[in-house]
């Protein structure tokens, strides 16, 4: 069980985030939703430990994971908006290198990068360089960067831009094998291609929370319904 | 693997990757082998070690090269966004930083060995005699030295790429601290002050980088360098933790980060401070065989015994300090090595050590001075004179024992050269020398003396042009017949001098030219055929060189070999080219018996005046200096058996100017290049790759 607490961010006088909590169960995808310059990506950067939050706790089995960074981000799988890898690399080079780089003891080096390199398809492009992959390869190569560990939190930064729809219908089926052993947030735009495997929107309104929207038992059309009048301000 | 293995591992293959590598490494490789050819005619007959000319080479190209390797470490990172993967990433931002100073390290020491043995092995093939006292051990300490501070040059490097997302800017930064504000200070202290260099001593990084490369490690040099690694680093990994620091909740984070890295400069300063004012030194052993001391001094050091105390008074920012207190250590290691005197050292800086200060002003010894001790007797030797190794010899010999006649006469009055003319048709310099051994430079005028006082330890005719008159020749046979001592120097056939007196002490001067020599302008003869004679015999495998020599025979009087014991004459030609004798040496009464009390007469007559000239002097790579100081030692009945600087202890390259061009060319031109074309190729290769 992962629990956000009040949280709160504020830069330059601004008040980019405002008393944001919500709870998220082992194995759920929640998909944080709203304008440009509402807050996600702050959402997302304080929660991977790359901004200090005004006040606010995240806490992670009942303990603040904030106040233990290492231990926490060892628990944490984070991809960010803009995709950035190490272009002179082949895949396998930059799999390898990243999961020795978060420790992980050699004897199961391998393991991991085959475990990501399945769930996130890229079994093919292994031996290929980064520098020459499409955005969408090079998305999936960042996802499986950020599974390497298995994380419990995995944080996915306007995961579907860019890409094409073959792309985005590959990345459901993804997500919900990363949930299996994964908290997941995404964030974006793509409000239909959300739904199809997201369990829950959080709507963000000017930093705060504005909606959230359970999508189990929601006709497409009532769940497009409330997610605009949430993200118009009409209401919940 | 630890994080920190594994990035230094990644920024190592980043830096393969890179066409800026190329250029940097290439570039570093012609700029160290052009410096060190520049530097190697420089130190030609000087007694600087080879791989100290390495040193000094690559010292000024190391922070460019660590700047360019450096510049790309983090600056790439925060340009390309990968900066938040990492942070994101469960790793410390110190173990990140670290593994990246070590990747950037190791490529610059790397660089550096690339260049040290590329170096040695040109010069190996265009001059292998430059490589003969060159011991493989004595690269461990230039390279030590080389790695100290290379490790600051790339964390200062470091430090500034996690400033900047720009890699120029971040270049341009760590030039500007590591090359141009330095360089820039010094060249503003040297501006300043009207003294210059000479009151604040060498250009310390430079300073430092000789010293290192000689083998002494002082502990405030090696702390300075430590604590500015370890500051840089911290401040690098304070800096790159600070990229989480946006936003008002990190207000307090921000303002302690700041208050530690304050702390930590003034903490390194302190400590800095602090290994700077006690000044340990490590002298590293590894030069022991290549120590510059020549065997006439190694052999005094090995008669010398007990317990020598020295002192060095003296400012430890005067420019000499760092070259007297290493000639000292040198001293004491090889007074040890040859199972001579034990010797003391301290250092008494007169701004620092005032009791000290006071108690040696108190006993009449003056600033700037090396005082040697022995039981209740001191001998100072001046260090506004040169001190220098002959003169701190000739002080641990006197130590041991007293010339009873200490006054050498220049005989004045036919044109001869004098001992106080200080131009270059002077002998100041041999005075000096002399001066430094223990003796007294006096004139001469054998036309006013009754008689050669008796203090004499040897008379000097430095090249008479007129003749001298049979009153004076008289005077001369008859100090001679008593067990004199007479040094002459004849410069051709014309100059009469003491000519007439000469066959009857066993030796005649020809006026025949000699021809068909080794030459170097046509009008000089370089001698290299010495006789086993005490004065000559420590100068085989050097070079005199004579300008327009006359030579000298056996007169009848040697050939006879008139007389036995006290009246036996004992010639020997100690200088020869071919037949010619162009220097003899003359004996007579050595052959008496040891129960009576007859002092040998000795002549050494020499066949060229000028080769004494301060003017000659000014070129080291002979040996010149030292042949005339043994005929003075042999004179005056001090001779050690050896030589002061002959040239096994100079640097002689003796590469020509077509060899020095051939070695340019490889080194600084060809092997850059080819390196550069491998690591462009390896870049472009990677880039290709699909």
């Amino acid at each position: 069980m992962i629990e956000i607490r009040n949280l709160a961010f504020s830069y330059g006088g601004r008040n980019v985030l405002r008393d944001v909590s919500f709870v998220m169960s082992p194995g759920e995808v929640v998909s944080v939703v709203g304008a440009n310059g509402a807050g996600k990506t702050t959402l997302l950067r304080v929660l991977a430990t790359l901004a200090v939050p005004d006040s606010g706790t995240v806490m992670m089995d009942g303990q603040n994971a904030l106040a233990r960074p290492l231990r926490y981000r060892r628990q944490l799988g984070y991809m960010p908006e803009r995709v950035a890898l190490y272009d002179d690399m082949t895949v396998k080079e930059y799999l390898r290198y990243r999961t020795q780089l978060k420790g992980e003891p050699a004897k199961r080096v391998r393991r991991r990068v085959s475990e990501a390199v399945e769930l996130c398809q890229i079994g093919d492009i292994l031996r290929k360089t980064i520098r020459t992959l499409s955005a969408g390869y090079r998305k999936r190569v960042a996802l499986a960067d950020a599974l390497l560990l298995r994380p419990r939190l995995l944080l996915l930064d306007d995961f579907l831009a860019g890409i094409d729809r073959d792309m985005r219908a590959a990345a459901g089926p993804m997500l919900t094998a990363a949930a299996s052993f994964s908290s997941v947030i995404v964030t974006g735009h793509e409000l239909d291609d959300f739904a199809r495997w997201t369990t829950r929107f959080l709507v963000l309104r000017d930093g705060v929370i504005a909606a959230s929207v359970e999508t189990a038992g929601l006709a497409p059309e009532v769940l497009r319904e409330r997610l605009a009048a949430a993200l118009d301000g009409r209401g919940p | 693997m630890s994080p920190v293995r594994v990035t230094a591992s990644r920024t190592l293959g980043m830096a393969r990757n890179l066409f800026s590598t190329a250029v940097a490494v290439g570039g570093f490789l012609a700029a160290v082998a052009a410096l060190f050819s520049f530097n190697l005619s420089a130190a030609e007959g000087g007694d600087l070690p080879l791989i100290a000319v390495w040193a000094i080479s690559a010292a000024p190209a190391l922070p460019v090269l660590a700047a360019f390797l450096a510049m790309d470490t983090w600056s790439e990172e925060r340009r390309s966004g990968r900066l938040d993967v990492l942070l994101a990433t469960a790793v410390r931002e110190r173990d990140l930083v670290l593994g990246k100073f070590l990747g950037v390290w190791f490529l610059t020491v790397g660089s550096a060995v690339v260049s040290l043995l590329s170096s040695l092995s040109f010069l190996w093939v265009f001059a292998p005699n430059a490589l003969a006292g060159v011991q493989a051990i004595s690269i461990v300490p230039a390279l030590m030295g080389v790695m100290l501070q290379s490790a600051l040059w790339c964390a200062v490097g470091v430090a500034t790429s996690t400033l900047f997302s720009n890699a120029a800017a971040s270049i341009c930064t760590s030039l500007a601290l590591t090359v141009a504000l330095p360089r820039g200070l010094w060249a503003g202290l040297m501006a300043w002050s009207r003294e210059g260099r000479a009151a604040f001593g060498e250009m310390p990084l430079d300073a430092h980088a000789l010293d290192m490369a000689t083998g002494v490690f002082s502990l405030g040099t090696v702390a300075l360098h430590v604590v500015g690694v370890v500051l840089c680093l911290f401040i690098a990994s304070k800096f790159v933790a600070a990229n989480r620091l946006s936003g008002r909740g990190a207000r307090t984070l921000r303002l302690s980060t700041g208050v530690a890295v304050g702390l930590a400069l003034v903490a390194g300063a302190l400590f800095a401070a602090l290994a700077v004012r006690l000044d340990a030194v490590l002298d590293l052993p590894v030069l022991s065989a290549s120590v510059p001391l020549s065997p006439r001094t190694r052999d005094i050091l090995a008669e010398s015994s007990g317990d020598i105390s020295v002192t060095c008074f003296l400012p430890r920012d005067d420019a000499r300090f760092r070259s007297v207190s290493r000639l000292v250590r040198h001293l004491r290691r090889v007074a040890e090595s040859v199972g001579g005197a034990r010797f003391v050292v301290s250092y008494v800086d007169p701004r620092w050590d005032i009791g000290a200060a006071e108690r040696l002003v108190g006993r009449g010894v003056a600033e700037e001075s090396l005082v040697f001790e022995k039981g209740r007797r001191t001998v100072s030797v001046s260090l506004r004179d040169g001190g220098g190794e002959r003169a701190c010899a000739a002080a641990i010999r006197r130590l041991a024992t007293v010339p009873r006649r200490r006054n050498v006469y220049w005989t004045i009055g036919h044109g001869e050269c004098r001992f106080d003319d200080y131009g270059a048709f002077g002998m100041s310099d041999v005075a000096r020398d002399l001066s430094q051994a223990g003796y007294c430079n006096r004139p001469l005028d054998l036309a006013v003396a009754q008689q050669i006082p008796g203090d004499c330890a040897l008379i000097v005719i430095a090249g008479a042009k007129s003749a001298f008159s049979r009153v004076e020749l008289g005077r001369l046979d008859a100090y001679l017949r008593a067990g004199g001592r007479l040094f002459a120097l004849m410069g051709s056939a014309d100059e009469l001098g003491i000519a007439a007196l000469l066959p009857a002490w066993g030796v005649r001067p020809e006026a025949v030219p000699i021809v068909g020599v080794p030459t170097l302008s046509g009008s000089d003869v370089i001698v290299s055929d010495f006789a086993d004679h005490p004065v000559s015999a420590p100068l085989k495998g050097s070079r005199l060189v004579l300008d327009r020599p006359i030579a000298f025979s056996p007169s009848v009087a040697a050939e006879a070999g008139t007389g036995t014991g006290a009246d036996r004459i004992e010639y020997a030609a100690i200088a020869s080219v071919g037949s010619r004798a162009l220097a003899v040496a003359i004996e007579r009464g050595a052959g008496a018996g040891a129960d009576l009390a007859i002092r040998p007469t000795r002549l050494v007559v020499v066949g060229d005046t000028s080769f004494a000239l301060n003017g000659s002097l000014v070129s080291r790579a002979n040996a010149n200096r030292d042949f005339f100081l043994n005929c003075a030692a042999y004179l005056a009945g001090t001779d050690v058996a050896g030589a002061s600087g002959n040239e096994t202890d100079r640097l002689v390259v003796g590469l020509d100017r077509a060899g020095r061009r051939r070695h340019v060319l490889w080194s600084a031109i060809i092997l850059p290049g080819v390196v550069f074309l491998l690591l462009a190729g390896e870049a472009f290769r990677r880039r290709r790759r699909t």
